[in-house]
Order: structure tokens, then sequence, then C-alpha cells
């Protein structure tokens, strides 16, 4: 049988890289949306929906967009929040 | 600063239970993740306060 | 089988970046692009599409409406520098005193 410090070693180590993988992925994800500060963004929503807006920011457990200028099929609304529930993708240029 | 009595339960400071799960989650880089999403959030929570920005759609598209 | 995207937590995640993808989101919407990284908090991907003048256009896709994600390519050397050098933060000039 496999003593069982060397179990829980095994399993600190698997810990750390499961560790490092969430905090390089999360790294990058952060800066990417810091990066769509002030950027034109297309959101993509479901029911076909397709609307353009200054991206502000978002918060950090993505549930909401805060945009800015939304233009939406009935108009343009200067301030508003957009449900990430509601969004399938989205795009930026950079 | 403020006074509470001895035989209530230590109060848990603001922030202390996020840093223990952010050590649990990003181990090492625990603090650099934490101090970026501190920043973002209160970008967030400025602009909503300054913008009063509304819902839209108002009723969620998908529920 | 490929189990739920969401549910498949770093480890997995982190084998599809710098890889070409096709992600298939909501109901009938395909993307395709190189894949920057997976918001561990939303399973969000962050696809980039280079373009020939330098800029790249970015699509990121709600980790919620991801149906499913195959791998078609792996990236070259310099595909994968400049998925790396994408949103690193500005490099001040070596003009430092």
């Amino acid at each position: 049988s496999i003593p069982t410090s060397a179990v829980s070693d095994a399993d600190a180590e698997q810990l750390q890289k499961e560790q490092h993988a969430r905090s390089v992925l999360r790294e990058r994800f952060l800066r990417c949306v810091l990066s769509m500060t002030n950027k034109n963004v297309r959101f993509h929503m479901h029911e076909r929906v397709k609307v353009e807006a200054t991206f502000g920011a978002s918060d950090i457990d993505v549930l909401n967009f805060q945009v800015s200028d939304l233009h939406t099929p009935i108009g343009v609304q200067k301030e508003a929040l957009i449900r990430s529930q509601d969004v399938i993708s989205f795009t930026f240029d950079i | 600063v403020s006074e509470r009595s001895t035989t209530a339960p230590p109060f848990e400071q603001p922030g202390e239970r996020r840093k223990a799960e952010m050590k649990k989650l990003y181990g090492k880089d625990a603090a650099k993740i934490l101090a970026m999403e501190t920043a973002m959030q209160l970008t967030f929570d400025r602009n909503c306060d300054l913008k009063q920005p509304k819902y839209w759609p108002v009723i969620p598209l998908k529920l | 089988m490929q189990c739920r995207w969401p549910l498949l937590g770093p480890l997995r995640w982190i084998t599809y970046v710098n890889k070409h993808v096709k992600v298939k989101a909501g109901k009938d919407e395909v993307l395709w692009g190189w894949l920057l990284t997976v918001d561990p908090v939303s399973a969000s991907l962050v696809l980039m599409d280079f373009k020939e003048d330098g800029g790249a256009s970015v699509q990121v896709v709600m980790g919620h409406a991801v149906e499913e994600v195959q791998i078609q390519q792996e990236a070259d050397e310099e595909t994968t520098d400049r998925l790396q050098a994408s949103f690193l933060p500005p490099k001040t000039c070596g003009l430092d005193p």
C-alpha cells in the first residue's frame, strides 16, 4: 500500500498545480476585461438580440457588464447594465 | 475601536474570509489576484454609483 | 464524451490554451479562434483572431452558453508569442534612469 505521507504529498502537488493554472487563467482574463474599458463591444445575446455599447466595467463574478451608449433595437440607452446570463458572446477589437 | 462584549464571538475581520478563500483557490498568487479583483470591483461599483445604469433588457432574456 | 464545460476545472481548461478551437455556444452560434484563456470563475473563453494589419479581434464566450469546445490545431511559436503578449501591461520604454 502507499504510505499516507506520499499520498498527501501528491495531493499537495496536485493542488499547487491547480492553483497555479487557476491563477494564470484568471489573471489573463482580468487583464482582458480591463483592456475593454472604453472600447466598443458587440454583444450577441439570447433570442438573437445583438447590441453595441461602450464597455465600462464588469463585476468580478462576471454577472453584470456596465456599459454606456447602448444601441438597442429601440434606441440608445445612455447608461446600462447587461446581465451576463443574457449574453452568449461578445466581441471587440484591439 | 468599537466596544463589544467579551462573551460574543470575535468579529470576523471584513475581507479575512475572502482572503482565506482566495488562498485556497490561488495559492501563492492569491494576493496578486485579490488586488486585481479589488481594483476591478471598485471601478464597477464606482461607475454604477456615478452613472446609475438600469438593466437592459428590463426583463432577463433567459430566466 | 465531453463533460459540461463549466465543470472541467483549471487543469483541464489550461490544456485548451494556445489551441485553435471551434466553440458551439447558445442554440446555434459557432465561433472559432485561438484560445487565450478561460476565466476560472465564469468558465468564459477568450478567443483571439489576429488580423493582417497587426490588430486582433477578441471574442469572449460566456461559460454558461458553451455547448462544446473542439481543438482544431496547435499554435506555432509565433502565434503562441502573440497570444502571450496580447494583454500584458504596456512595457515601459527602456529609458529608465
